[in-house]
């Protein structure tokens, strides 16, 4: 927008005049906006910089924003204090089984959804795209009771098993394969490949960037996680990094938060890596979200 | 499968010819090959919703068990007193007999919304305006350094920024009132007076899913037709103007999305009281998912917690009605 | 399988009535088989499980406190497993959440805190029969103990766990900051008016230290003031009983005389007048600048805080000592007085110990174990480094203290002598609603300055906690 007000011809004497302001606005503008991303990304900032301090300094103000002498024990205490490669290891398999679920349930049901017609279709749709609206915390008390009788209680499974299949990814999954023509599929049904072989041979295939997007929205839902943990898991030796990073925080005895502020970095770095890898399917997904 | 369906395919094939040999006068040869076809369609379209029955059952399965039943299950539970220990005692209504005179029950539902309310329009107002500086620059490479700036919180559990800014924001030793002071600027009672808790709740919310806004609000200018604001542009009208009078009606649905997912996830808010303030000062940030996870898994009345759930439940069904019915009204969709 | 039969299973209307039959598999049958969870425990015949409030790692250390009795226990395994938290509700939550699910441990580290609430819903076993039967082999282990440790571990007169540890709230100082104030040492009988006197000093001083600092619980928060201005949260009393055990270890001990079958908690005096005029105290600190605003929980900030030279005085117990020099204080920087007198020089504490519960399926190897645990030995593994006190007085050596400091470490166990009407918290069977009124009125009190008004508040919390159990 600004574009096509620069390149305008000066038609008018009051011309140069507004471009001025335009500059000036522009200015404006860019010192708001390196404001506000500068208030936001400071606490993180902080956080890093504090881990690298000497726990007995950590409190000390102003903050060395920029660490003249890291101390890079911290990150060795968070190891040694708790047990921090386990909760990275849990947090890996409960989120990658969840990803890897929810890309194979929703995928198909999304497929079917989509490209297939059976009586009840809009009907079963609607029931899964209702529960959408339904948060895990208005229904924490049953999920645990059912958790408890399928006698997963305090293990990983009971996170990752009511989270492999769920209403957004159906339908974003649905969205996508309901833009796809048709017509692939039917050619390949008269040369005899069954409705499985169509879905799997052509379609799927074709829904990549869909699925990379669901995959990278589900990763960064439960990587983070904090509520169900808290409930279903018991034992230290099955939580996952935000439960952990929390009761490491909490736990009688451990007075340096450099060393918690260790973990909250070490805990970020997984996100961090996967969001700049994938940065446009982060964005993809957020989007695709709101045109319902 | 696919030998099956091969199968049906060459005896629709063959069976018209079949009927054509045979010497029986033309409407009957007519009317068996298309029951036959018809058989044949027929077998093809249960074979399809076999096959779609297949595919949804794993996404169904889950949801069914872990989402719709969890809800009915919610109704039943709460006509009950029980400590998941003993044995359970029906007692009708009177858990909610009971909620309705619970001044930590209402409590929280009005903390909640309150904070949700705030929360949702500093997040819509601030992405949307942030989103309006963005645009306005040209350079990509600008656009996403500031995009990546503002999504980096977002990449962070809540739990533990919470941490992180339970520090920030101590009263005593924190960055935030150390910055204040040194602009002479009073000292704010963050973490320990109640308003300053919500204060605090709030700020950390919306830091945190700014990113969020900014990019729905991001993409959703950048699909504002091009040549209506060059029009508006050659009419001579003001940025104001053409902001309230052609972008925001544009973008109407994506504010409406924005608030709804909003609204939902901030009625939920947890992570945030239950790491910095536990609800406190007093019950000032006490949310009522906060309520019900403390009624239920620390004071053990299940039956009582799932009556307050039930209730939150109501409540979030009746902002998605409202929202979407008010929306009616002012949403634009082209 | 034909395609009618999978159509009719997956109608919409069968669906519907899937739907509605795993919400009654989840409601109602969940109610049901509640009746019978009693019973239902993961322990298997072979191994024992023991829950500790603590992480994992140190969980697994505690092994090496297992092995004598292993090894006397052929086929049985000792398996311990931590559970963290802020503070003992916050393990408590975890732990009945956990016995909800179906999964009780044969035994669990409970506190102070939490015996009368685990006594109360009898899910604890009585120790008892067993303490009688072996009662020639506890002897040395009763005479190394304070009878005030015992009598906290005990509910309507009987004994439920054997102490392994406990805290006296006393009062921690960091040297350097005192000295540069020109204060030295507070004397033992120092009064309320003395500790203004260090704080005024401190404060006077400027810099980024605050004189005092707390943390808002039950143990150890504003509650010391209470205790030691002659107040209580809740009437008290004494459950009849427990003669059985006076008789029997401590005859002719003169600390022993007056105690009975467990402390027991009557009907809520929150908003009494001396405990409101305490809370009044902790505003009156605040608003002077002599006290920094309290966090809520297990009050690891603070002693982050405290290790980093921010505070001049706060409470603290036994436990502080590990906990600052594994914060990084040097040994010399800190030191540990008594908490100072009001009306009274009364201190609380609170004990921690092992509990049988009586879901188990080995109760009888469940107390061979718990025997074992409180030999000075296996005390040594179970609490190392300091980080609290040993209830055998024995074990309470200048050598044992010499690595972390406090140079005063005689104040934690004396205590227990010194002021012979020290008493435990008000840990009622409702103490998980407690925890969280408790919290909530504290806070409450601290930013809108109105101890009356809070502590009313938590008066009508209590009374409806009592009611409800």
């Amino acid at each position: 927008m600004t574009a096509i007000l620069d390149t305008q011809p000066a038609t008018t004497a009051r011309a140069p005049r507004r471009r001025r302001r335009v500059r000036i606005g522009r200015l404006l503008s860019l010192t708001v906006l390196t404001v506000a991303a500068a208030a936001v990304v400071a606490p993180l900032v902080w956080a890093l910089a504090t881990s690298l301090r000497t726990p007995a300094t950590s409190f000390d103000n102003p903050p060395q924003w920029i660490p003249t002498d890291p101390v890079w024990s911290n990150y060795q205490a968070v190891f040694d204090k708790v047990p921090l490669t386990g909760f990275f290891l849990n947090s890996v398999v409960v989120t990658g089984l969840i990803v890897v679920g929810q890309l194979i349930t929703s995928t198909m049901s999304g497929y079917a959804f989509a490209m297939v017609r059976f009586r009840g279709n809009k009907a079963l749709f609607a029931i899964i795209l209702a529960t959408m609206m339904v948060p895990i915390q208005t229904t924490i008390i049953p999920v645990f009771l059912i958790i408890k009788y399928l006698g997963l209680t305090d293990s990983r499974m009971a996170l990752v098993l009511p989270a492999v299949g769920g209403a957004f990814g159906t339908f974003l999954m649905r969205q996508y394969f309901l833009q796809m023509p048709r017509e692939l599929g039917e050619a390949a049904r008269v040369d005899g490949a069954s409705h499985f072989q169509v879905f799997a041979r052509i379609y799927a295939p074709m829904a990549r960037a869909p699925m990379a997007t669901l995959a990278v929205l589900t990763f960064s839902a439960y990587w983070n996680e904090f509520f169900r943990p808290l409930i279903f898991l018991q034992s230290t030796d099955n939580f996952t990094l935000p439960l952990g990073l929390v009761t490491l925080q909490g736990n009688l005895g451990t007075g340096s938060i450099s060393i918690v502020l260790a973990g909250v970095i070490i805990a970020l770095i997984p996100s961090v890596l996967i969001f700049l890898a994938a940065q446009r399917y982060f964005v993809e997904g957020i989007v695709a979200g709101s045109f319902r | 499968m696919s030998q099956a369906s091969q199968a049906v395919r060459n005896r629709g094939r063959a069976s018209a010819p079949s009927g054509a040999r045979s010497g029986r006068p033309p409407e009957q040869q007519e009317d068996q090959s298309a029951s036959l076809r018809r058989r044949a369609q027929n077998r093809r379209a249960r074979r399809e919703t076999l096959f779609g029955y297949a595919m949804v059952a794993s996404a169904l399965v889950v949801v069914v068990v872990f989402t719709v039943a969890p809800i009915l299950a919610s109704f039943v539970l709460a006509l009950f007193k029980w400590d998941a220990i003993s044995s359970p005692e029906f007692v009708g209504l009177d858990n909610f007999d009971a909620l309705l005179s619970d001044e930590s029950v209402t409590h929280s539902l009005l903390v909640t919304s309150g904070l949700a309310v705030i929360i949702v329009f500093l997040q819509v107002a601030l992405g949307l305006g942030l989103a309006l500086l963005v645009a306005q620059r040209a350079s990509k490479i600008v656009q996403h350094l500031f995009r990546a700036a503002f999504f980096l919180p977002m990449l962070a559990s809540a739990a533990s920024i919470s941490i992180v800014m339970a520090y920030v924001f101590n009263d005593q030793f924190g960055v935030i009132n150390y910055y204040l002071d040194l602009l002479h600027l009073p000292e704010v009672s963050w973490l320990s007076s109640t308003g300053g808790a919500t204060a605090t709740i709030v700020l950390v919310a919306v830091w945190q899913q700014l990113g969020f806004t900014f990019i729905l609000f991001v993409a959703a200018l950048g699909s504002v037709p091009g040549d209506v604001l060059e029009a508006a542009q050659i009419d001579g009208a003001s940025p104001a103007r053409m902001f309230w009078r052609i972008k925001l009606p544009l973008i109407s649905p994506t504010v409406l999305f924005a608030s709804t997912v909003g609204l939902i996830n901030t009625m939920q808010l947890f992570d945030q009281p239950y790491v910095m303030t536990k609800g406190g000062p007093g019950e000032s940030t006490y949310t009522t998912v906060l309520l019900v996870y403390q009624t239920a898994f620390q004071n053990l009345q299940f039956g009582y917690a799932s009556a307050i759930s039930v209730v939150l439940f109501a409540v979030l069904l009746i902002i998605t009605a409202v929202q979407f019915t008010v929306s009616r009204k002012w949403v634009f969709y082209s | 399988m034909s395609s009618g039969i999978l159509k009719e299973q997956f109608s919409r209307r069968g669906v519907l009535r899937a739907g509605v039959a795993s919400a009654a598999v989840a409601g109602v049958g969940g109610l049901a088989s509640a009746c019978s969870s009693g019973s239902s425990s993961s322990s298997d015949s072979k191994v024992l499980n023991v829950l500790v409030f603590t992480d994992q790692a140190s969980a697994n250390k505690l092994s090496t406190a297992a092995a004598p009795f292993e090894a006397a226990h052929p086929g049985m395994k000792v398996k311990f497993t931590g559970i963290t938290g802020t503070d003992w509700n916050d393990f408590f939550s975890k732990l009945l959440t956990q016995i909800a699910a179906g999964n009780a441990p044969d035994i669990v580290s409970v506190a102070t805190e939490g015996l009368q609430l685990f006594a109360a819903k009898g899910l604890a076993e009585p120790l008892d029969d067993y303490v009688k039967r072996d009662a020639s082999e506890l002897k040395s282990y009763f005479a190394d103990v304070h009878p005030a440790l015992i009598e906290a571990m005990m509910y309507q007169g009987h004994l439920y766990e054997l102490p392994t540890d406990f805290n006296a709230g006393n009062m921690f100082y960091s040297t350097s900051l005192l000295e540069s104030a020109g204060v030295g040492r507070p004397a033992d009988d120092w009064t309320k008016d003395d500790f203004y006197d260090i704080a005024t000093k401190i404060a006077r001083k400027g810099g980024s230290a605050v004189p005092y600092n707390w943390v808002v619980r039950l143990w150890g928060s504003w509650t010391s003031w209470m205790y030691a201005n002659g107040g209580n949260l809740l009437t008290e009393g004494k459950w009849d009983g427990g003669d059985w055990l006076w008789n029997t270890f401590y005859p002719n001990d003169p600390a022993a005389s007056g105690r009975k079958g467990g402390w027991r908690w009557g009907d809520p005096t929150a908003n009494s007048a001396p405990v409101v005029e305490s809370l009044d105290y902790m505003i009156q600190l605040q608003k002077e600048g002599l006290s920094a605003k309290p966090d809520v929980g297990g009050g690891a900030t603070l002693q982050g805080l405290f290790a980093s030279n921010k505070i001049g005085m706060s409470v603290g117990g036994g436990f502080w000592a590990g906990g600052l020099h594994n914060a990084g204080m040097k040994t010399g920087s800190f030191d540990v007085q008594y908490f100072p007198k009001w009306r009274t020089q009364r201190h609380l504490f609170g004990a921690g110990g092992y509990g049988i519960l009586k879901s188990s399926k080995n109760k009888d190897l469940a107390w061979e174990f718990v025997k074992s645990l409180v030999s000075a030995k296996n005390l040594d593994v179970l609490m190392p480094g300091n980080t609290t006190t040993f209830p055998r007085k024995s074990m309470m050596t200048a050598e044992r203290y010499s690595t972390t400091g406090p140079k005063n470490w005689h104040v934690f166990y004396d205590t227990l002598t010194k002021f012979p009407e020290t008493a435990p918290i008000p840990a009622p069977p409702y103490y998980q609603a407690m925890a969280i009124a408790l919290n909530k009125r504290t806070t409450e009190a601290m930013s809108s300055g109105k101890a009356k008004a809070a502590l009313d508040g938590l008066q009508s919390d209590l009374e409806t906690a009592m009611k409800t159990g």
